[in-house]
């Protein structure tokens, strides 16, 4: 015992020396960390730049565009300087470029990638310019410490920012995440380490791919990209020679709703597109793209989604049990597709397989081929078809030209028929096509009638009209309303819409913007949130889905669709121009266009090239001319706009 | 008196054991021992002020820094204090009423007095400047999260950049032409301003701003007003010597100013949003056609001020003297060339 108690100041010395230790060491960290970003920025410092422009648009898609002074980084000594195509997205009449010493330089635009949304710029350097180390991809790790640097603020130096490295394969491979702050203050600029090292450039990139300045409104988000400056560089020969770099197609669409979770099995190869040309199929499953194995459909999207047209692909598909190698070359453009017409209008409403016959359009390959109300599709081209979804699906993946045989049940027989596809008609519905429904009055405890909406993240408000028609079990489709500047009464809203819900079957969906004065590109995502929600408590019938706007609303619309095609079937603009890019028409997407607008007016002119855009593009695209003056449509013309959304699940 | 114990069969007294729990107790402390302290130590200073929401119903809230025992209050010169009912929370839970002594609104800072003795506070004299990249934190009310005796949030972050807010005009809407901290956290919450911002070690640096915008990127700037700026104001406040109508340090316009007709320079017509400074015509015999100035030339800097558009141009030279040359850089054939130039005398 007595030996013990000896050692015993000894030993609480020793553990309370640690202890001291301990404390001051962890107290020195957070020097140490500031001491270390300090240094890493200004080691990569002069090779970051400012830049300032002269000119340019004020609003793009709908958004307000900073004139600030943005980030570039240079990447080469001869002067050339990489940025994100955020900071020029105004068209500047004039690019200076303000180096670390002071002194500014005019820059020339050599060209633009638009892929990973980045520009190269060149300036005349007197002497050779600085430029940083490069960190290697394959050393990245989430987790490490990372430094966001910008040159926005005016001062010698660079502003920063500091987070960690939060992932390392985003936005379809194309850029590595953070949660530094990153923002208009430093897109542009470099993503360091803490030694200096550059990681990638910083940029605002969002997996929707909205239009020339989706992302931005992520800022402050938590969430940031950057571009690895190791893609950059291997594209930086191709665009030195002002080569302008887009992202490469190859014009395949894969099977199932959910690429998260679907194998990829493809539905279609579009026709005359890089994977048809190599020789890939209908109901080949990829398996291996680059030398990379994908089990999913997400994974085809990001292995694509990293490399640019013009780019070759090395594909490996599993075809009736064998694989199968193939080499794509992928293209910037795809020929438009164009979905074929059989000339029906299915029945709504399940109960039996095949797809019940409501409607058949005169002088339609339908009508030719005698196929009668009444009557029952059993099966296309040998496949059975499950309901009317399934042959919309189905008829999707053909163009007009294209030939089916189609098995048909009619009392008690079946007979088989043959038709040529042709085109959409696009001539607005001049009556009302018979009932759809032989649907049975459903149980339900969902609210009819006026519906207030929320969602959780969003203060905009919402309100939906639910038919009386849905309780009898009528499928629902849904027109969302978006409102021109200004907003809407509600009351005087669901007036003039309920008559019009209750009698062609779909439910008004009326969100109201945050700033009465207009939409922002943001809000999309609300519209999204709104439709998920309704679909979960209704069951909408995911044929009939529109969006319809006025004014702003009508510009919002088009947005609205483009950001999701995976819901939204068609979109009804008045007076609107377009907000956006035009999209590319899928097989398995099907977006209906209805343009309304006085044509002899300023905004008629512009509203006619967007018609004739998306006619090219090979959208079914119907125009309403409202005459001298710009207004919304008039009773008459609603009711016809109600048709046109009454048939939007014809095959 | 020593207690005698029996563990595991040794004899020990209550005092080693003391000493041992007190060793086992150090080594258990957190990864950031620093910051832990620092928020013991601070929170207590910051306050919670509740005030007028103003139009369509603004958040009411924001907070204040104890700068003095007997309860002055350091907070931003906003709509909240725009009442006669401000209420001040301390981090005990007490609710006490709190006078507007006076604000400087050329610094969007205020101070409130609270009937208070014995308060924990900060010294202004002792507050400390930061420099860029400095590891700091921020106290505040952000969101008006934290009621009664709660303690206001914390915030970690590093200082993003020192930057002047003069430096573009009309870019911020803010009288303060100062420097400030920017942040690279988010501070720039309703309830943040007037929040303290501190080193990691407790000492004072800055205030929290209001929700500023920042107009050229179109971004809300997370920044601190330094205190070193704001010193001179609160102590004159305090000592009741303060006088508001100071001289406003923004540029004031001559009465009579430069504008691009005078030296001979007749731009493109302005038609656009931001119509670039593009040289339409050069007056036969003006200054700007003697130092040499050619159609087509684009205007781009005035001294050495980015000019984006024609409009900005003429605001430009609209603080310039009439009698004064100015400079002009201007872009032609991918080369800059600067001008002097001055208006000829009638």
């Amino acid at each position: 015992m007595t030996n013990t108690n000896r050692f015993m100041p000894a030993i609480t010395a020793a553990l309370l020396l640690q202890a001291v230790a301990a404390f001051t060491a962890e107290e020195s960290i957070d020097a140490q960390l500031q001491s270390a970003v300090i240094q890493a920025v200004d080691r990569v410092a002069p090779s970051v730049v400012q830049i300032e422009t002269v000119g340019g648009l004020e609003r793009v898609e709908g958004q307000l565009l900073g004139a600030g002074p943005t980030t570039g980084l240079i990447v080469d000594p001869t002067g050339y300087i990489v940025s994100s195509t955020f900071n020029f997205a105004s068209k500047p009449a004039s690019i200076l470029v303000r180096l670390p010493d002071g002194s500014r330089k005019p820059a020339k635009l050599v060209a633009t990638d638009h892929a990973r949304m980045l520009v190269l710029l060149k300036i005349e350097a007197d002497k050779p310019l600085p430029v940083g180390e490069h960190f290697p991809r394959s050393q990245m790790r989430v987790g490490q410490w990372v430094v966001a640097v910008g040159k926005s603020f005016d001062g010698e130096r660079p502003n920063l920012a500091l987070g960690i490295l939060s992932a390392l394969d985003r936005v379809w491979g194309k850029a590595v995440q953070t949660d530094a702050a990153v923002s208009p203050n430093n897109y542009g600029g470099p993503l360091i380490d803490l030694e200096g090292r550059i990681l990638g450039i910083l940029a605002p990139l969002s997996p929707k791919a909205a239009g020339q300045i989706g992302g931005m409104e992520w800022y402050d988000s938590g969430i940031g990209f950057a571009v690895p400056l190791e893609d950059v560089l291997k594209a930086l020969p191709r665009l030195k020679k002002g080569e302008d770099l887009h992202p490469g197609l190859a014009g395949i669409t894969l099977k199932g709703e959910n690429i998260y979770t679907n194998r990829p099995i493809i539905a279609a190869c579009m026709p005359k597109c890089p994977a048809t040309a190599a020789g890939l199929k209908a109901e080949d499953e990829i398996v291996e793209i680059n030398g990379r194995a994908v089990g999913r459909a997400v994974e085809v999207n990001t292995e694509i989604g990293r490399l640019y047209a013009g780019d070759s692909v090395d594909v490996a598909v599993l075809r009736d049990g064998k694989r199968v190698n193939a080499k794509m070359q992928l293209a910037a453009k795809l020929e438009p597709f164009e979905h074929g017409f059989l000339g029906i209008l299915p029945m709504r409403g399940g109960g039996r397989p095949g797809a019940a016959i409501r409607y058949v359009y005169p002088n339609s390959p339908a009508a030719a081929a005698g196929l009668k109300p009444g009557e029952v599709l059993v099966s296309l081209d040998g496949k059975p078809i499950a309901n009317r979804f399934d042959l919309i699906a189905k008829i999707g993946l053909l163009e007009p030209g294209a030939e089916v045989r189609l098995a048909v049940s009619a009392d008690g027989t079946e007979r088989q028929v043959t038709a040529v596809l042709a085109a959409i008609p696009t001539d607005p519905p001049s009556q009302d096509f018979p009932p759809a429904e032989t649907a049975a009055p459903v149980e339900t405890a969902a609210q009819i009638g006026p519906v207030p909406l929320k969602i959780p993240e969003f203060t905009n408000e919402a309100w939906a009209y639910i038919p009386e028609s849905y309780k009898s079990g009528a499928s629902c489709g849904v027109v969302v309303w978006l409102h021109a500047p200004g907003g809407y009464d509600w009351n005087d809203l669901s007036a003039v819409w309920k008559p019009i819900c209750d009698r062609y079957n779909f439910i008004l969906l009326a969100p109201k913007s945050a700033d009465p004065a207009r939409w922002t590109p943001g809000e999309s995502d609300f519209i999204d949130q709104l439709l998920d929600q309704l679909n979960s408590t209704y069951g909408v019938d995911r044929a009939r889905i529109v969006v319809h706007g006025y004014q702003g609303g009508g510009s919002m619309a088009f947005l609205a669709a483009l950001n999701n095609r995976d819901m939204i079937r068609a979109v009804a603009a008045v007076e609107a121009i377009m907000m956006g890019k035009l999209p590319q028409n899928e097989p398995t997407r099907r977006l209906a266009v209805y343009i309304a607008a006085a044509e002899k007016s300023q905004l008629g002119a512009m509203v006619k090239r967007i018609a004739e855009a998306f006619t090219k593009a090979k959208f079914p695209v119907t125009t309403i001319n409202l005459g001298d003056t710009p207004r919304y449509l008039n009773e008459e013309e609603m009711m016809q706009l109600a048709r046109w959304i009454d048939a939007l699940d014809r095959i | 008196m020593k207690l005698k114990i029996d563990i595991l069969g040794y004899r020990r007294t209550s005092r080693t054991i003391l000493k041992t729990l007190a060793i086992l107790l150090a080594l258990g402390i957190p990864a950031s021992a620093a910051v832990v302290e620092t928020f013991r130590e601070v929170h207590p200073k910051i306050v919670k002020v509740y005030g007028a929401g103003g139009f369509s119903g603004m958040e009411s809230y924001q907070s204040g820094i104890l700068i003095s025992p007997q309860g002055h209050v350091l907070t931003a010169f906003s709509y909240v204090l725009d009442t006669d009912y401000i209420t001040v929370q301390l981090s005990d839970g007490r609710e006490l009423d709190a006078k507007l002594i006076g604000a400087d609104p050329r610094l969007d800072a205020a101070v409130l007095k609270i009937e208070a003795d014995g308060l924990p506070c900060f010294d202004l004299s002792k507050a400390v400047a930061l420099s860029p990249g400095e590891r700091v934190l921020a106290f505040s009310n952000v969101f008006g999260v934290a009621l009664g005796d709660e303690p206001v949030s914390v915030q970690l972050g590093s200082v993003a950049a020192i930057a002047q807010l003069a430096a573009r005009r009309g870019v911020f809407e803010t009288p303060y032409r100062g420097p400030v901290y920017v942040l690279d956290m988010t501070t720039n919450n309703p309830g943040a301003a007037g929040g303290a911002l501190v080193t990691i070690d407790g000492k004072l640096a800055g205030m929290l701003g209001k929700e500023l915008r920042n107009s050229l990127n179109n971004t809300w700037l997370n920044y601190a007003l330094p205190i070193d700026q704001l010193r001179k104001s609160v102590d004159e406040i305090r000592s009741g010597k303060f006088v508001a109508d100071r001289e406003e340090e923004q540029a004031k316009k001559p009465s009579r100013a430069l504008n691009p007709a005078m030296l001979g320079i007749l731009l493109v017509p302005d038609v656009l949003e931001r119509t670039p400074p593009y040289v339409d015509r050069v007056a036969a015999g003006s200054p700007a056609k003697r130092a040499g100035i050619l159609p087509d030339d684009l205007i781009v800097l005035s001294g050495d001020r980015l000019v984006q558009s024609c409009k900005a141009l003429v605001e430009e030279m609209s603080f310039v003297d009439y009698a004064d040359p100015i400079k002009l850089t201007i872009i032609r054939g991918g080369q800059l060339i600067e001008f002097t130039l001055r208006h000829a005398p009638e």
